[in-house]
């Protein structure tokens, strides 16, 4: 099992990726929006489709910036959490190798505050871990509904002026493809999210 | 790790903490000291991460832990405050007295409930019931932000990396022999003293200071007339120099 971390700066750079592809995603909805004017009549039923495009540009823009977000949290409470661990582990060091000492009780107040901020560090972390999974969820199911756009763009296509038919078709390539790039990254962010999760079980 | 009593009288105790069995190989060893007055400690460059347990395990030997309200960190090096996030974990309530100089560096140990409190250049005084400690400038020797701290009662000077000697962690605690501790000091402060005229400002300000023990954070303790060879012989040596003989 690889270390927390690692795993967290793995999810935090698929995410970064994510929103740099998101940027592809919305140059080819304004490329869209601009097709269907120019192809009047002949492509009236790609308009439509230009708004869902762009609302999906939109929408898988704004919701990788959270998860990204989600994903720093992550990183830096697992940080912290790491620093109550370890400060943890030395102290038990000490109370078996200072068990004759008078003054051992007094690191009670200390070990207690401790182990209480570590607990709400890890439920901070187990919930974060939850709601990013949730997030990724969310944001796959919007990826599988870029398939329905892809077909109509293609069956619009079909039906356009030949001089449009090679741009209409290019737009259903760039959602295609970027779909598929991102999807790519957020499986694999899910996977390890899942596995973060088994860790901290 | 070993705890010494190096002086006590009815206001405070000094206590020097080092010459640890278990630390671990290929860190260097270093010396550990503590002032404990009526209500409160001062500890002074409490160490490395490495050490962390084992300085925390001999200090309640002595002390409840609430009683080290202040912190010294002579400088910025790993073995003098590298363990600076953990204790300020465990510490509640404390300050930590360290060059202004370093602040923005120390702090990336992780410091968020100790408070710093910047030391200026020219040092200055902390007094902990009624017992005086003077942070004295030992600018480039070797930092270039970096003090002593000397207890006018006692007389005792913890020098920091002034002094120092690098040898077995079961070397005696004193010089008994100051020649033949010479080689043992030489390349250190040739090498990572940078500055002869902030050594020979140092030593000059030494001299005025009625100093029966200079305590370094490597090696043993000067006591009495070696002091005073000590800062001759320091006096002496040309510092910042590389692969010299
Ligand atoms: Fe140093
Ligand atoms: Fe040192």
């Amino acid at each position: 099992m690889e270390n927390t971390f690692v795993v967290t700066a793995v999810i935090v750079s698929n995410i970064y990726a994510t929103m740099r592809i998101c940027r592809r995603l919305t140059l080819t909805a304004s490329n869209a929006k601009a097709l269907a004017m120019q192809a009047g009549d002949s492509a009236a039923g790609f308009r439509p489709l230009t708004d869902y495009i762009n609302r999906y540009a939109s929408i898988t823009t704004s919701s990788s910036a959270q998860i990204n977000e989600m994903a720093c949290e992550l990183s830096r409470i697992a940080t912290e959490k790491d620093k109550t661990d370890r400060v943890l582990n030395h102290l038990s060091k000490v109370y078996k190798n200072a068990y004759d000492s008078p003054h051992l009780s007094s690191m009670d107040v200390a070990r207690n505050k401790i182990r209480l901020r570590q607990q709400a560090l890890h439920d901070a972390y187990t919930q974060l871990l939850q709601s990013l999974n949730s997030e990724l969820d969310d944001m796959s199911g919007e990826l599988r509904s870029a398939n329905i756009v892809v077909t109509m763009s293609r069956i619009e296509a079909l039906q356009a002026t030949s001089i449009h038919q090679n741009a209409l078709n290019n737009v259903a390539d760039n959602v295609e493809n970027v779909t598929e790039s991102i999807k790519e990254l957020i499986s694999d962010a899910q996977r390890l999210v899942i596995e973060l999760k088994k860790q901290s079980q | 790790m070993k705890t010494h009593k190096l002086f006590e009288n009815d206001t405070h105790t000094w206590f020097m903490f080092g010459r640890d069995p278990h630390k671990p190989d290929k860190i260097i060893d270093t010396n550990q000291y503590m002032v404990v007055t009526n209500e409160n400690a001062l500890l002074m460059d409490p160490g490395g991460i490495e050490l962390f347990s084992s300085m925390l395990t001999t200090i309640i030997k002595s002390v409840p832990i609430e009683k080290i309200t202040h912190v010294f960190a002579s400088h910025q090096d790993p073995d003098i405050i590298s363990s600076l996030g953990l204790w300020d974990q465990v510490l509640e309530n404390s300050t930590l007295h360290s060059p202004w100089l370093w602040e923005g560096f120390i702090r990336h140990f992780g410091m968020q409930s100790i408070t710093y409190s910047p030391i200026p250049d020219e040092g200055e005084r902390l007094t902990l019931d009624g017992v005086h400690l003077d942070f004295i400038p030992a600018h480039y020797l070797h930092s270039s932000g970096n003090f002593n701290v000397f207890d006018p009662t006692s007389g005792i000077l913890m020098s920091g990396d002034i002094g120092a000697a690098l040898e077995s962690d079961e070397a005696p605690l004193e010089v008994d022999d100051f020649e033949a501790h010479i080689p043992k000091m030489k390349l250190f402060h040739q090498r990572w003293m940078p500055s002869n005229e902030a050594k020979l400002d140092w030593v000059r300000r030494v001299r005025e200071l009625d100093v029966q023990m200079m305590c370094p954070q490597h090696g043993r303790i000067f006591k009495g007339e070696n002091v005073a060879k000590f800062l001759d012989w320091f006096e002496n040596l040309e510092v910042g120099v590389l692969n010299k003989k």
